[in-house]
């Protein structure tokens, strides 16, 4: 520990044992706390009490009850867990009694502050922290603590109760560490006592009637399951299991949820691999027996399984299929595609689930359609994949709920009224439909989806984030349509529907919400990032007004919708489709859109334009943007000039960016990777001199040094990188030139001292580039770095600034506390 | 039971990262989601794995409400929808939907610029979040879906910020989210209606305290300025971006105004301008003060608050800067604040409160010598000042709020537990409802009577008119009935119908019991005895005695038998329909009490 806060803690903990002296800040038990795990990771917990007995002072003081708060008592018991989890620290403190009677029964838990969850919570977390040993072991088991933690299972805070389900867990495990366990030994008296009883508990609370005790059992052996995976887990759940299948027998069926938790987490253990034990069965049944909504959850779980039984996995994937069997079932006249209803039957439930209300079918369809989402681009889904079926579904549903299906039953009347305007399962279907394009569809199905995608993007009752899912849906279905090599760069459904998209894009970015503005410029940057070159979508979108639309949202007085189109409008002139605008009225528009973009860079009041135009800047460097290729020293030289004005930093690192990507055109590739083995020393070319001089520019080396000392970090550190990378750059042309005690070197050294002082004024004026470098030489960069790569608040957050904070605060805490925002 | 169950994940007795669960009538709502600023790791924000081991978040939520743009009520939105995965609806007022980016945004980059966090939201996790916001009015209800519905009422406190009920069918929640009762400079004070719910829940960080008048902490205020301007000093305001910067700036301007001061006054964030046109925006939002002026003046153009560059910290005189952050953990504020930290009549003032782990904390706590980076120590010689001009309700305020609203029910968060035990005592005494002040992830039950509607078929009500029982609206009345619960509906209709509507056989079932009666005379003889006991006691019904020995009361039958065992003992078997249950009873015990002795 450090002695400085050695020297502050018998302090620090004559405040914390003062009743009198609450403490500041909540968080600050919790720094404090965390500063001790981490001491107590490093060096030995039994030094340390002995080192400052001030700690051990303060655990005695906790024992009066009536002295402490119940902050002060609960970060009493976890620091004493913290200490005890080293054994001979722990069988120091048992000396003392001091750990019996934080624990033990006759200690916290018949005080008052026992109701006080903190207080409890505490209490878990320390013996949490001392379950390290068997000396621990043995101490839990004699305290009587393992009673205790099975009623606070039951505790009405969650986070004991949860806790208390994880401590149980951790003794297990603890307790059968290094246990040889026979395969199939019965687990009577072989195994330890303390295992023998949290098994005896669980199995009892099997088989209570009362739901939470079952589910609170469910919950034990489901971590257990999942955190342990030794062989006694097996043997454990060959004794367990006849039970978990009674649960299925009772009706209804006690803690659902946490029973498919529970068979997923013995399905996925790597124990129970080879082995089958009843599992599959049981999850069989689980699957028959448990209602849709619940069943769902297991079936995926079941189907994303890499061993488990093909009729299993059948029955699985035809529980995740029927609603939406039902769905067409109740729509279709005719019969439907095959491949969905086939042996999916007894649906009876998942109709009445889809008839009982609105909120259960809305519930049923969204959670079905996300589950099928999940499973779709898994490598070992069902197989075969009812693509068309699935398909043909998705779409049905997205016209039952804008009103546009033709129900064929009395179901799917019920259902036409059930779903119409559903919010939230046209969010879930477009996700899904957008999910689907991600494969092999049937080509008669596509102008359906076509047709329904654009249903939703035209209709007004559409809400904005529906537009949203309605937009990445569209976009997905266009990018993988499939190209046929031909007079048309696209298959035959695109060309006509890019001719009904441009329309209704052109109304939405016309549209009052911006986020529907927004969505939409996302879309069409997309899409003209992977179409632009392609000749239908250049016909369908130079017939259109979406790109002076897109110009005109440049000045949109949503901030987020400008830089969205400062992005869309770089796009299209990257791909030549800017030049559209350069029609006679607009003949310079390219010239016109960089002017438009440092005049955004310069005078918009908000980051992200900026930033999206510094970043497009950046792109078009490196790209060889025409504009930017006609005079490229003199467009960054603009650019960095206006971002090194800019407030928001940011965009200054931005501007670094731009300038970093500038310096390794001209003089390639930063240095070696340090990893790499070093290669013979091969002579590296020479700079020339005229190229010297262009990296010497003042611009760019006054902006990269007052970065240097900028006030955010970010900055620093990315100039600091960037001046490192130039000076190991120029390093061969050092020495050439003696720069001797120029008037420029000292005025130069003179400013830089300025700016690190943080004084503004002062322009580097025009020095010799050989005075650059050897300013540049100077400066101890790598010990910058080094400082910069810190947290600029290091120095307050550390355990010395934190005790100090915390020993300030004592005596005017009543002015300043319990303010906020 | 219907219930309604209230969980706090943050602000259950304590003060900083708002997030509370409510559960009505099986839906799912969470009440803010904010973060903690004095944490730097996970713990900032609320524990959502409680939430997410009920399965999908999107499926367990039904929505989100944030009640106003703090970051301690949605500074952990973009985590929840953009990394956690939530991709349901969130509900906040307009003005929180404009401003909650900016203090997001402004936050994000601070956290970035400390620390260079990489696991973090970023810009368009904030946009695409914001995305999924709807917007909504003052006292507009919303229908969340056709069950739930949401209210929002004017909260004052900061621009924006709402009150909220939560209702689905009759019963109903209101959460206060912060609230201020009395108005200030810019903004009006909360209101609510007589909203009778089953619960309200309410902030209680002024639990105990009686605050004194704004006015003079304003004053106070500028008079400070003031004094320090007028020697040549230099006066640092660390603000966050948006809320009571704004309050601050229009109390400089007008009185900059007031006094002809030439002074320059500066704000460093390049946000005043946006900061306005919202405040501009928003105005049916501010006080009414500020509505009326606006024809004339608007309040948010100043005219002596200008555009702050970073040289202009250097120039020699005084001046007054707002800069950000609020707490002085970054940038601009902590920079300038080192540069006049020497300087005895310079000042600063913390306008807000300052988490452990920034300078703000430390000179609050009266430190004066900060220890810098590289081992530097900074001697502060400036003055430091701190002034709370946070506007939450006082305990009259609170009490204030819960006489308007008449609850069932008070449950306090946003608080200490100390303060909200107090508190707890005055509501339960003078309101005499239950207060609860659950801790972080406790849960409170709290039972509830729903009041269903139930549609009685008119065959039912002729019949009841027939019988000439008009109904009267204000007297309730007994009816009988068969409920017949069916798509979510529930009607009261005549067995009859019933039977016909379910296409169900008619069953009687009848009520059997045996009295056992001394009497050593044949079986006729005693049926004869009851006979005339009933007869006699019964005035009003139809006593009958048939020929095969029986006895008739109504649809009650009694026929006696002899005792197989004891001749000196007959057996009466009593027999009715449900219909006639209580008659059926009434008899049985009357039996029991055995036959008047027969005249010899």
């Amino acid at each position: 520990m450090d002695p400085e806060c050695s020297r502050l803690l018998p302090a620090l903990c004559a405040v914390l044992a003062d009743p009198r002296q609450p403490v500041a800040d909540d968080t600050c038990l919790e720094k404090l706390l965390d500063w001790f795990k981490k001491v107590t990771e490093a060096e030995s917990s039994l030094l340390l009490l002995q080192e400052n007995p001030c700690l051990v002072e303060l655990l005695s003081h906790v024992l009066r009850p009536q002295d402490v708060s119940p902050r002060v008592l609960s970060f009493s018991l976890r620091l004493a867990g913290t200490f005890a989890a080293q054994e001979d620290c722990f069988q120091y403190l048992q000396q003392g009694d001091l750990l019996l009677g934080l624990f033990g029964e006759a200690g916290t838990l018949g005080w008052a502050a026992w109701n006080v969850p903190t207080v409890r919570s505490g209490w878990i977390q320390g013996l949490s922290s001392l379950a390290q040993h068997p000396s621990a072991l043995h101490f839990l088991a004699d305290s009587g603590a393992v009673d205790t933690v099975f009623s606070l299972q039951g505790d009405p805070s969650l986070f004991v109760a949860s806790a208390a389900s994880q401590l149980l867990v951790h003794i297990l495990a603890l307790s059968m560490h290094g246990e040889a366990v026979e395969h199939h030994s019965p687990q009577g008296s072989a195994w330890p006592t303390c295992a023998q009883k949290i098994v005896g508990h669980v199995e009892e609370s099997l088989r209570s009637t009362a739901a939470p005790q079952v589910t609170q059992a469910l919950n034990v052996l489901t971590t257990t399951f999942g955190r342990c995976h030794s062989p006694w887990t097996e043997v454990l759940w060959e004794q367990l299991s006849p039970l978990v299948a009674c649960l299925l027998e009772r009706d209804p069926i006690p803690a659902g949820h946490s029973l498919v938790d529970l068979l997923l987490s013995v399905a996925r253990s790597p124990v129970f691999s080879s082995a089958d034990c009843g599992l599959w069965e049981t999850v069989a049944q689980t699957l028959s027996r448990l209602s849709p909504t619940q069943a769902g959850p297991l079936a995926l779980g079941t189907l994303k399984l890499q061993h488990c039984p093909q009729a299993l996995r059948t029955q699985a994937f035809g529980i995740l299929l029927q609603p939406l069997a039902c769905v067409l079932k109740a729509t279709t006249q005719a019969p439907t595609s095959p491949g969905l209803l086939d042996g999916t039957l007894g649906g009876s439930m998942t109709v009445d689930a889809l008839l009982s209300s609105k909120s259960a079918c809305a519930g049923l369809l969204c959670q079905t359609l996300a589950q099928l989402e999940e499973l779709h681009p898994l490598p070992h889904r069902p197989s075969p994949w009812p693509q068309a079926s699935l398909l043909e579904a998705v779409v049905t549903i997205l016209q039952l709920c804008d009103g546009s299906a033709a129900p064929g039953s009395s179901v799917g009347g019920r259902l036409c009224g059930t779903l119409a305007g559903c919010v939230r399962v046209q969010r879930a279907a477009l996700d899904f439909l957008g999910t689907l394009s991600q494969g092999t569809s049937p080509q008669e199905l596509v102008p359906q989806v076509f047709a329904v995608l654009l249903e939703y993007l035209e209709s007004p009752d559409s809400s904005p984030t529906v537009l949203k899912k309605a937009f990445q849906a569209t976009l997905g279905w266009l990018l993988s349509s499939p190209k046929t090599p031909g007079c048309s760069d696209f298959g035959p459904h695109i060309p006509l529907f890019l001719g009904e998209l441009f329309p209704v894009l052109q109304k939405r970015l016309c549209s009052p919400c911006w986020e529907v503005r927004d969505s939409a410029l996302e879309f069409f940057t997309n899409l003209s990032r992977h179409w632009g070159g392609q000749a239908d979508f250049r016909q369908a979108l130079f017939s259109s007004e979406a790109p002076t639309l897109t110009q005109q949202l440049l000045r949109d007085p949503e901030s987020y919708v400008r830089a969205s189109a400062v992005t869309a409008m770089a796009q299209l002139s990257s791909q030549g489709l800017h030049a559209t605008l350069a029609s006679p009225e607009h003949p310079e528009a390219e010239q016109g859109l960089l002017r438009e973009f440092l005049n955004i860079l310069s005078a918009d009041s908000e980051g992200f334009p900026r930033r999206a135009v510094v970043q497009v800047f950046t792109q078009w460097l490196r790209d060889g943007h025409a504009e930017v290729a006609r005079d490229t020293e003199q467009f960054v030289a603009t650019v960095l000039q206006v971002v090194s004005q800019d407030l928001d930093w940011e965009v200054r690192v931005q501007g670094l960016e731009l300038a970093q990507v500038f310096l390794t055109q001209k003089l390639g590739q930063p240095g070696h990777c340090p990893y790499t083995v070093a290669l013979p020393e091969a002579p590296l070319p020479r700079l020339r001199p005229e190229v010297l001089r262009t990296l010497c520019q003042p611009w760019l080396l006054e902006f990269a040094f007052r970065a240097l000392f900028d006030c955010d970090r970010p900055v620093a550190q990315k100039a600091c990188n960037l001046l490192l990378f130039l000076r190991d750059k120029t390093a061969p042309y050092a020495g050439t030139q003696e720069t001797g005690d120029s008037p420029h070197l000292d005025s130069m050294e003179a400013a830089l001292q300025r700016w690190q002082a943080g004084e503004q004024g002062q322009p580097l004026g025009d020095p010799e580039p050989e005075a650059m470098l050897a300013v540049l030489r100077s400066l101890d960069l790598e010990g910058l770095q080094g400082r910069l790569a810190e947290s600029s608040d290091h120095v307050e957050k550390s355990p010395q600034s934190l005790l100090q904070d915390m020993l300030a605060t004592v005596d005017i805490l009543e002015e300043n506390e319990a303010d906020c925002y | 039971m219907p219930e309604i169950r209230v969980t706090p994940l943050g602000a259950g007795q304590d003060v900083g990262r708002s997030c509370i669960l409510v559960s009505i009538a099986g839906k799912n709502v969470m009440l803010d989601c904010g973060m903690h600023m004095g944490f730097n790791d996970d713990r900032r924000f609320p524990d959502f794995s409680y939430i997410t081991q009920n399965g999908r978040l999107t499926d367990f939520l039904d929505c989100v409400i944030i009640s106003h743009f703090h970051l301690d009520h949605c500074g952990a939105l973009p985590y929840f929808s953009e990394m956690v995965g939530y991709d349901g609806p969130i509900y906040m007022t307009h003005p929180t939907q404009a401003i909650c980016p900016i203090l997001l945004e402004d936050y994000r980059k601070i956290a970035v610029d400390k620390k260079g966090e990489a696991n973090f939201f970023t810009s368009q996790m904030i946009k695409d979040c914001m995305k999924k916001v709807v917007a909504v009015h003052l006292h507009q209800t919303v229908q969340v879906d056709d069950e739930l519905e949401i209210k929002a009422y004017y909260a004052g406190h900061v621009l924006g910020a709402a009150m909220f009920q939560i209702k689905v069918g009759s019963e109903s929640v209101v959460y206060t989210g912060d609230y201020n009762m009395t108005p200030d400079r810019h903004l009006g004070a909360a209101w609510i209606d007589k909203c009778r719910p089953n619960l309200l829940i309410t902030e209680s960080t002024y639990a105990t305290t009686i605050r004194d008048s704004k006015r003079c902490r304003e004053r106070d205020f500028l008079k400070k300025v003031h004094e320090t301007v007028e020697r040549g000093g230099k006066v640092l305001i660390p603000v966050f971006a948006l809320g009571r910067a704004q309050e601050l700036c229009i109390l400089l301007e007008t009185f900059w105004e007031r006094m002809n001061l030439k002074v320059p006054i500066y704000f460093s964030t390049g946000l005043t301008e946006k900061a306005n046109h919202y405040y501009k925006l928003f105005i049916t939002w501010t006080n009414q003060k500020i509505r009326k002026t606006f024809v004339q003046r608007n309040m948010f153009e100043f005219k002596h608050i200008k555009a702050f560059d970073r040289a202009f910290a250097d120039n020699p005189g005084p001046m007054v800067v707002f800069a950000t952050p609020g707490m002085l953990h970054a940038g601009q504020s902590l920079q300038i604040f080192r540069k006049w930290a020497g300087n005895e009549k310079n000042m600063v003032i913390m306008p807000g409160y300052c988490v452990q782990g920034t300078v703000g904390h430390k000179i609050l706590s009266g430190q004066r010598k900060l220890e810098m980076e590289g081992r530097q120590v900074l001697e502060v010689k400036m003055q430091v000042e701190y002034m709370s001009f946070s506007a939450h309700a006082d305990a009259k305020g609170i009490m204030q709020l819960v006489g308007q609203a008449e609850p069932e029910r008070v449950l306090l968060v946003h608080g200490e537990a100390k303060k909200m035990e107090f508190l707890r005592q005055k509501i339960e005494q003078e309101f005499r409802v239950s207060c609860y002040m659950p801790a972080n992830g406790e849960t409170v039950t709290l039972p509830t009577s729903p009041s269903i509607p139930v549609g009685i078929s008119l065959g039912l009500l002729k019949r009841e008119m027939a019988q000439g029982l008009l109904p009267e609206a204000k007297k309730p009345r007994l009816l009988h009935g068969t409920l017949v619960m069916k798509d979510s509906s529930f009607r009261l209709v005549s067995s009859e119908q019933a039977l016909k509507e379910l296409g169900l056989a008619e069953h009687q079932l009848r009520f059997t019991c045996r009295v056992h009666l001394q009497d050593t005379r044949k079986e006729q003889e005693t049926a004869l005895r009851v006979y005339s006991h009933l007869k006699s006691t019964l005035k009003d019904h139809c006593v009958q005695h048939l020929p095969d020995g029986s006895v008739t009361v109504e649809s009650i039958l009694i026929q006696a038998a002899a005792h197989s065992e004891d001749p000196g003992t007959k057996v009466l078997l009593v027999s009715w329909t449900y219909q006639d249950e209580e008659l059926g009873s009434f008899l049985t015990a009357l039996l029991k009490k055995g036959l008047p002795q027969a005249p010899s």
